[in-house]
């Protein structure tokens, strides 16, 4: 397990008369390598159970272990420096935080930081931007010279320099037009698949997370309302309801599908072109169709 | 030109609350952000403004209450042409939610940061504390009135920034992709506090959004590509042009979609409006 919290609780302003519970009770464990996706309604304590993963907050009560760290409610923590180069939390609207004068200056900034060389610092930004899949050319822009996709990847990219085997997203595609989202989406799928980090984001956009996540936690006033695989949650989406999500289209198509011609065991066609696929090698599909009116598609 | 198609125009022009007349701006000329865009708004129209990352969306409504300056072109908002002297006027007719909440912030509590826009209207007590407690029951933000801004979840502070805004009750309502932090059960929430607005007729909403249902519930489409107006549109019109929606960089609702796919694989079916429509189109006798 990259990360294992054990009946966590954390309370905001604790030891005041203002102190408030943001999350009850948390136990949950995320494997080494996986794509995880964290979804829950606003308020509900997506964005303090992140900050507990690299030890901004640490845990009012439980125990949290994130690699080889264990952090107990109480007890005086371990050396957390470290931990905060191989964990990199990338925050909501994380271009905001961008100061440099040039790309290269922002994403060697976290580098020089933990102690690297100057050479090293670059080297490591040359290979963040790569693996976003941005230009080179870009490293000697202005940051806030770039276009809003552009400008959220390099500020992504800064906390890749630190080369951190768990990567942890606060919604990271919100505001990005839908093209650019996905390409964000793949490019963070391959960070997981092709070089083994683990990958953890916070999305209320199930739909397009739902394809590529091997796990989901879903929150519900600040505790766990489910823990699975996307097919477990396939399986019973009216658990998003309860917890004040909506059930994304892509989910409920491949529903309706599945339960008509008894599929729910398979693995679920979550985008629209797999499902079109399958019910094209269904029996009758092609032929009892109505023909062509108006509302069509051209 | 006719007189009966003159009358039209004139009467077109007494009722646009926002029009631009050859807008332009940048800070080098050689290569302006937007360039010679013009385009005319009626009162009570619900206006999605799409376009890819970077393209100036948020320039071209900033334009509108000045908050950059034009470099060229006029605004007219709500009858005042844009000027020195009128950038008060137009500024209390325009409403604007920002992209991220953090940056509209100013009370030390929820409450007062609702309250510090109807004090700058010098509205009555009574006044302030009914749309105070209107317009958080409409948001659904009651619990939070004495917290800090600080303490609220994104999604949270949305709510709050959209709710003062709407307490003012601004005539032009701007909102810079603020449901990008919201839930799927906030974000129908504030379509439909928007459509309400839509019913009532007296708001003018502008919407810069990527979002497909968003889109889909507005009447118009503006698309902004390469600094100008590639297209003035219908949302319905605007997801079946795909050289346009790859344009703009925008995908299709997930039906749509799927519509598509089953017809490029030879299955000739309409748009469904739910899966239970779609399954009943493909297998009617079984």
């Amino acid at each position: 397990m990259a990360i294992q919290l054990e009946q966590v609780s954390y309370t905001y302003a604790d030891n005041s008369l203002w102190k408030q519970t943001a999350l009850h009770e948390i136990t949950l464990g995320i494997p080494k390598g996986s794509l995880t996706g964290i979804a829950g309604a606003t308020g509900s304590g997506k964005s303090t159970l992140l900050q507990l993963f690299n030890g901004i907050l640490k845990p009012t009560q439980g125990t949290v272990q994130v690699l080889d760290v264990t952090m107990r409610a109480g007890e005086k923590s371990p050396k957390l420096l470290p931990l905060r180069r191989r964990v990199g939390l990338v925050f909501q609207f994380p271009e905001q935080q961008m100061f440099e004068d040039t790309v290269e200056k922002d994403l060697c900034f976290g580098p020089l930081n933990f102690g690297m060389s100057p050479e090293e610092a670059k080297e490591r930004a040359r290979k963040a931007m790569l693996e976003m899949g941005l230009d080179l050319g870009l490293l000697t822009r202005n940051p806030f010279r770039l276009s809003g996709g552009q400008m959220r990847k390099a500020a992504i990219a800064s906390v890749l320099a630190m080369d951190p085997e768990i990567v942890v997203l606060d919604e990271p595609t919100a505001t990005l037009d839908p093209v650019s989202r996905a390409e964000l989406i793949s490019q963070l799928e391959r960070l997981c698949r092709e070089q083994g980090r683990t990958i953890i984001i916070v999305t209320h956009r199930m739909d397009e997370l739902l394809p590529y996540a091997d796990r989901w936690i879903l929150l519900k006033d600040g505790k766990i309302a489910f823990q699975g695989s996307g097919g477990e949650l396939a399986a019973d989406p009216d658990i998003l309801a309860r917890c004040g999500l909506g059930v994304p289209h892509s989910l409920r198509y491949w529903r309706g599908i599945a339960g008509r011609f008894g599929l729910a065991g398979e693995k679920p066609r979550l985008t629209p072109e797999s499902l079109a696929e399958l019910i094209a090698s269904l029996p009758g599909a092609g032929t009892s169709g109505r023909p062509e009116e108006e509302g069509g598609c051209p | 030109m006719s007189e009966a198609y003159q009358n039209v125009e004139d009467a077109e022009e007494v009722q646009a609350v926002i029009k631009l007349e050859g807008v332009s701006f940048g800070y080098d000329p050689e290569h302006p952000i937007l360039h010679n865009i013009s385009l005319s708004i009626p009162r009570g129209q619900w206006v999605s403004i799409v376009g890819p990352n970077g393209c100036g969306k948020s320039t071209l409504v900033k334009l509108m209450n000045a908050l950059l300056p034009k470099s060229g072109g006029e605004i007219t908002i709500c009858g005042h042409q844009l000027g020195e002297e009128t950038i008060g006027a137009i500024r209390q007719c325009i409403g604007m939610v920002f992209q991220n909440p953090d940056n509209q912030f100013i009370g030390a509590t929820v409450e007062e940061d609702i309250l510090f826009g109807l004090e700058g209207l010098c509205l009555s007590y009574a006044e302030m504390e009914e749309r105070l407690r209107a317009y958080t029951v409409k948001l659904g933000i009651e619990d939070l009135l004495s917290k800090h801004p600080g303490e609220l979840s994104g999604g949270q502070k949305q709510r709050v920034a959209i709710a003062s805004i709407l307490a003012m009750k601004p005539g032009i309502v701007i909102f810079d992709e603020a449901s990008s932090m919201l839930d799927e059960a906030s974000r129908d929430e504030l379509l439909r506090i928007l459509q309400g607005m839509r019913a009532e007729g007296q708001y003018t909403i502008l919407m810069i959004t990527h979002d497909a249902d968003e889109i889909l519930a507005s009447d118009r489409v503006l698309a902004l590509h390469g600094g100008g107006l590639a297209a003035d549109t219908t949302p319905q019109k605007l997801f079946r042009n795909i050289e346009l929606l790859e344009k703009c960089h925008l995908l299709e609702p997930y039906p749509w979609r799927l519509a598509r796919e089953l017809q490029s694989r030879g299955i000739r079916v309409d748009v469904p409006a739910s899966e239970k429509e779609l399954i009943d189109t493909l297998w009617p006798y079984n």
